[in-house]
């Protein structure tokens, strides 16, 4: 009898951007790996800066500081800090979910079915509201 | 049960960070925000400024408990991504085994430095 290999449903790191049907929410959670990951390359970077270099005193502190003040750089920190506005708001939203809240109450399955994904979706578009307008307040920080 | 204490841990310690690095980026990064608060906190990067933070307890233990906070929640989500990977369960353990000692350590070093400078 012939006999064929099972199709694999592993689908390694591909996965994360698409295994069929995402919505925006599943994008969302890829973004919030996406920050956590550039959050923690970026605090490998600051606690050498505020340790290693901190402990050798000011002049070395002063040069390091100075070249941080490059504009690319700067640039690079208003990321860390839009990152940080997300992943921490996106955070305290799934949080808030995994405990039961802002899923509204059930309904009875009655056409036209309304799937508990659009009762959150409310909840998805103020958190987003509020992410944007935290990060224009940071923006608004890095250029003055 | 163990699985789930670590992923509350995971959640709080979340909130916990939200906290403590939201205090430090409206400090350090906010500056003309804070002072139409009416708030003096130019150059906040400044020597004169950092040594200032350094030599208050308050501002020292901050950034030790966010430095715990940080490392716990930071490890345990890397550990996670890679963990979906499907590594055998010899490598988990080495991999948890390994964030745990890596963790730890910069803990040490990273509390070391403040308390050290909080004399100076």
């Amino acid at each position: 009898m012939k006999q064929t290999a099972p199709r694999s449903n592993y689908l390694g790191v591909g996965g994360w951007i698409w295994a069929g049907n995402y919505k925006l929410e599943r994008y969302l959670y890829l973004l919030h790996r996406i920050t956590g990951l550039g959050m923690l390359l970026f605090l490998t970077f600051h606690l050498t800066a505020t340790t290693v270099f901190r402990i050798q005193g000011q002049e070395v502190w002063e040069t390091t500081m100075a070249l941080l003040s490059n504009p690319w750089l700067k640039a690079g920190e208003y990321l860390v800090a839009a990152a940080f506005v997300y992943h921490g708001m996106n955070g305290l939203r799934l949080i808030l979910q995994e405990f039961g809240f802002l899923l509204g109450k059930p309904t009875p399955p009655i056409y036209p079915y309304k799937d508990a994904l659009r009762k959150k979706r409310l909840w998805v578009v103020v958190m987003m509201v509020v992410i944007f307008i935290l990060a224009l307040v940071f923006l608004f920080d890095f250029i003055v | 049960m163990r699985r789930t204490r670590l992923h509350l841990l995971h959640m709080f310690s979340g909130i916990a960070i939200a906290v403590l690095a939201g205090i430090h980026m409206v400090a350090l990064h906010l500056e003309e925000v804070l002072a139409f608060f009416g708030v003096d906190a130019s150059e906040p990067t400044s020597w004169g400024a950092m040594i200032a933070r350094s030599s208050q307890g308050i501002w020292v233990g901050i950034y030790i408990a966010l430095l715990a906070f940080l490392l716990y929640h930071a490890l345990y989500g890397l550990r996670g991504i890679i963990l979906e990977l499907t590594p055998s369960a010899r490598k988990e353990r080495v991999i948890t085994w390994l964030f745990v000692v890596v963790g730890i350590a910069v803990f040490i070093w990273g509390s070391y430095v403040p308390i050290s400078l909080l004399s100076s």
